[in-house]
């Protein structure tokens, strides 16, 4: 079992990140509410303000692209399964590429593209099908540094435009309190909810916050607790048969 | 379910022959065939003309690997090479190998060295170019790293170009293997006296279609054991490979 | 020019060497070094070569192979890609067909000639149908493998994204099984043709492996060098021409030898 007895509400157009040690079900959870998982009890509850839109789309860790398509045809891939007119789903791609600055981009393919460059149209993909929340998934965790310093202002500023529930599964706490407004600390195996932590630092926010007190504290808060949690989780893992885990 | 569909062909093939509903003069029964196969295997002639075939496979195997091996990995390494011999790998590799017969015959004369020769070739364009790609594919930075780490010349060769290259070797010899067999049994089908192809070929000329069938199912379990048990014992050699692919 | 120059400098032994070959056989041939009996000089053979096509034979011969060729090779395609998507897709049929392909696999096709004589009329349709046999099987393997090795995260990425049944296929389990899909028509056309080589020559009265076997029969040496020659133009112009094709239909598959 990955998951037990988790019970979440995120708030509409709240940036909500979610951390825990490796092993503790973030990645599950994401897919539960994304419906690639079915879980075994439970429910989850989306609110749709607008029918006909999907409820959720999701950002996947290793982008996930259709290699043979275009860079606008992967965009545009979720409107064509709805049957969207080709005029629109044109427009909404010119739109959403625009909007991650992939403009001159659309005709490329991705095996011509870089890892942040990807990811980019993996987020462009998601934003166009306008799902009620965003679901993201470790989405930069496979790419280097500097650029995922970029790609997080970037994801600022996108969220600050369209105002997107976002629920974001991250393994880094610096990430989580530079971008969520509140975070979800996730226990090791089985993971439960351990503790919700506001994220008080204002926004717009941008990469100087890292600099403030508040920031400094917070990040000692939860970093403590959630070193609390890493060690049980590796202490549950010297308990088991080391043969058991390989198979 | 592996063997239910193989099992039931059988079955179905039995009762439609037994029953006439397909002929039995050209489709016996599979227990007919079976019976064949054990009397003429205990018979003698049978297991005479597997072992032909056998002997002429493993020499026109020893033939082709012998050179091969070497040439691949010297062209893989010395560029002059490469360039000088690949334009006939390149004319020769696409075009059937019993076309070489007519010629060997000619040359060599009608006989064992010509067969052999032929079922050789196929094989041999096979392990060089496999050789060949096992060193061209190589991950350039494992010679970096032998290089940083103090290995030269010879060393460098012996300790991280052959065993890197070994995966394709060891697969071009599988391949090869397998493509003499296919074209020693056609030669042994056109040309030759003896052997399981040739067998094939007197009784289908005879009509005497039970041993036929025999002698097909010997050629069918030869390649195999051969391409099973091939890739298990690569599988089992080169333990740190982690695909062996087709 | 210049380009051509470099060219030329980078690849002076590869054009230098066959050259200097024949130079070499010519003159050892035409001064009794070669048996010219067995070892005819190139410029007899290109003379042969040049009098099989003038009084049409060789376009006969060849024509009858490409025919034969083509009849299997579309054979082969249709069946092998169709049945191939089936077994990549359903399990259960994969798990009962892959031990019956896997004794037959490895049975040199000119055995069937004789079982397939038997099961239609024997001439020209049992030539084919034989011919089929080994690319059906090298197309049906690798249309299995290409749906078998898509990536499950593309595949959930686009259930995801909402294609379902029809729209899956069409959209992502097509697309993604091509490159193999055509690795395996580009193998099983090169079988084809070698397949087809060695029936002519077990079989045929007509085509250029018969020719190559009469010419055996009746010691025309010459005319065995000539049609050797035409089969292997045939064989590079198969593979290279598809290789070249490839690049142009799959654009968004980096450049890779599947070798």
């Amino acid at each position: 079992m990955a998951l037990d007895r988790i019970s979440l509400q995120a708030h509409a157009g709240e940036f909500l990140c979610i951390v825990g040690p490796s092993g503790s079900g973030k990645s599950t959870l994401l897919r539960v509410l994304a419906g690639l998982h079915r879980q075994s009890a439970g429910d989850v509850h989306i609110q749709a303000d607008r029918p006909g839109t999907p409820l959720t789309a999701m950002v996947f860790q290793e982008h996930a692209l259709l290699p043979w398509r275009t860079v606008r045809d992967n965009v545009t891939f979720g409107l064509e399964n709805r049957g969207v007119g080709r005029a629109e789903r044109e427009a909404r791609a010119r739109e959403m590429l625009a909007m991650v600055g992939l403009a001159r981009f659309a005709q490329h393919y991705p095996h011509q593209l870089s890892g942040g460059m990807k990811q980019r149209v993996g987020i462009a993909r998601a934003l166009a099908n306008d799902p009620e929340v965003l679901l993201m998934d470790e989405p930069l965790a496979a790419l280097d540094a500097q650029t995922r310093t970029i790609m997080q202002e970037e994801l600022l500023r996108i969220w600050a435009t369209l105002g997107k529930t976002v629920v974001y599964v991250t393994h880094s706490l610096e990430e989580a309190l530079l971008l969520g407004d509140r975070v979800v600390l996730l226990t090791a195996r089985p993971g439960r909810v351990s503790q919700i932590y506001p994220v008080d630092l204002g926004r717009p926010r941008a990469l100087e916050v890292r600099a403030s007190p508040a920031y400094g504290a917070l990040l000692e808060k939860i970093w403590s607790r959630l070193r609390e949690e890493v060690v049980r989780a590796m202490e549950a893992d010297r308990g088991v048969d080391p043969e058991a885990i390989g198979g | 379910m592996g063997v239910a569909v193989p099992t039931a062909v059988l079955v179905l093939w039995e009762i439609f022959s037994r029953l006439g509903i397909v002929s039995p003069r050209y489709f016996p029964a599979p227990t007919t065939v079976a019976w064949t196969l054990a009397d003429r295997l205990v018979a003698g002639d049978l297991a005479g003309d597997l072992l032909v075939t056998l002997t002429r496979l493993a020499l026109a195997f020893a033939l082709a690997a012998l050179p091969a091996v070497p040439l691949g990995l010297l062209m893989g390494i010395a560029r002059p090479v490469r360039d000088l011999v690949e334009p006939y790998l390149a004319f020769v590799f696409p075009v059937p190998k019993i076309t070489l017969l007519p010629f060997l015959l000619i040359i060599l004369g009608v006989g064992e060295p010509a067969f052999v020769l032929t079922g050789a070739s196929s094989a041999f364009f096979q392990i060089v170019i496999s050789t060949l790609a096992g060193v061209q594919t190589m991950d350039p930075r494992l010679v970096e790293v032998g290089r940083n780490y103090g290995a030269h010349g010879p060393r460098l060769f012996w300790k991280v170009i052959l065993p890197a290259a070994l995966p394709a070797i060891f697969t071009g010899l599988r391949l090869g293997l397998g493509l003499s067999l296919v074209t020693l049994v056609a030669v042994e089908f056109v040309a030759a006296k003896s052997g399981l192809g040739h067998l094939v070929y007197r009784h289908w000329q005879m009509l005497s279609t039970p041993e036929m069938y025999a002698a097909f199912a010997l050629v069918g379990a030869l390649g195999l054991v051969l391409t099973r048990g091939l890739r298990a014992l690569q599988a089992r050699v080169l333990t740190w490979q982690e695909d062996i692919g087709v | 020019m210049r380009a051509v120059g470099r060219w030329l400098g980078e690849r002076w032994i590869t054009i230098g060497s066959p050259l200097t070959v024949l130079v070499l056989w010519e003159w050892a041939s035409a001064t009794g070094l070669l048996r010219a009996v067995f070892f005819p000089r190139p410029s007899t053979i290109a003379g042969h070569l040049r009098d099989l096509a003038m009084d049409g034979t060789l376009w006969g011969h060849a024509a009858t192979t490409l025919v034969r060729i083509g009849w299997s090779f579309s054979l082969a395609a249709i069946l092998g890609v169709a049945i191939g998507l089936a077994m990549g897709l359903w399990r259960r049929l994969r798990e009962g067909l892959d031990p019956v392909f896997a004794v037959i696999y490895p049975i040199p096709s000119v055995l069937f000639l004789p079982l397939v004589s038997f099961l239609v009329p024997p001439g020209e349709i049992a030539l084919v149908v034989t011919t089929a046999v080994t690319s059906f099987f090298l197309i049906a393997f690798t249309t299995t493998h290409g749906v078998r090795q898509i990536d499950r995260l593309v595949v959930e990425a686009a259930r995801h994204y909402g294609a379902r049944g029809w729209r899956l296929f069409a959209a992502v389990l097509l697309p993604g099984a091509l490159p193999f899909i055509f690795t395996g028509l580009r193998l099983g056309l090169g079988f084809a043709l070698i397949v087809v080589v060695a029936v002519e020559i077990v079989s045929a009265s007509r085509g250029l492996g018969a020719l190559l076997w009469l010419s055996w029969q009746v010691l025309k040496v010459e005319d065995m060098y000539a049609t050797f020659f035409v089969i292997a133009l045939l064989g590079a112009l198969l593979s290279y021409g598809l290789a070249a094709l490839r690049a142009r239909l799959l654009p968004w598959v980096p450049d890779a030898g599947d070798r």
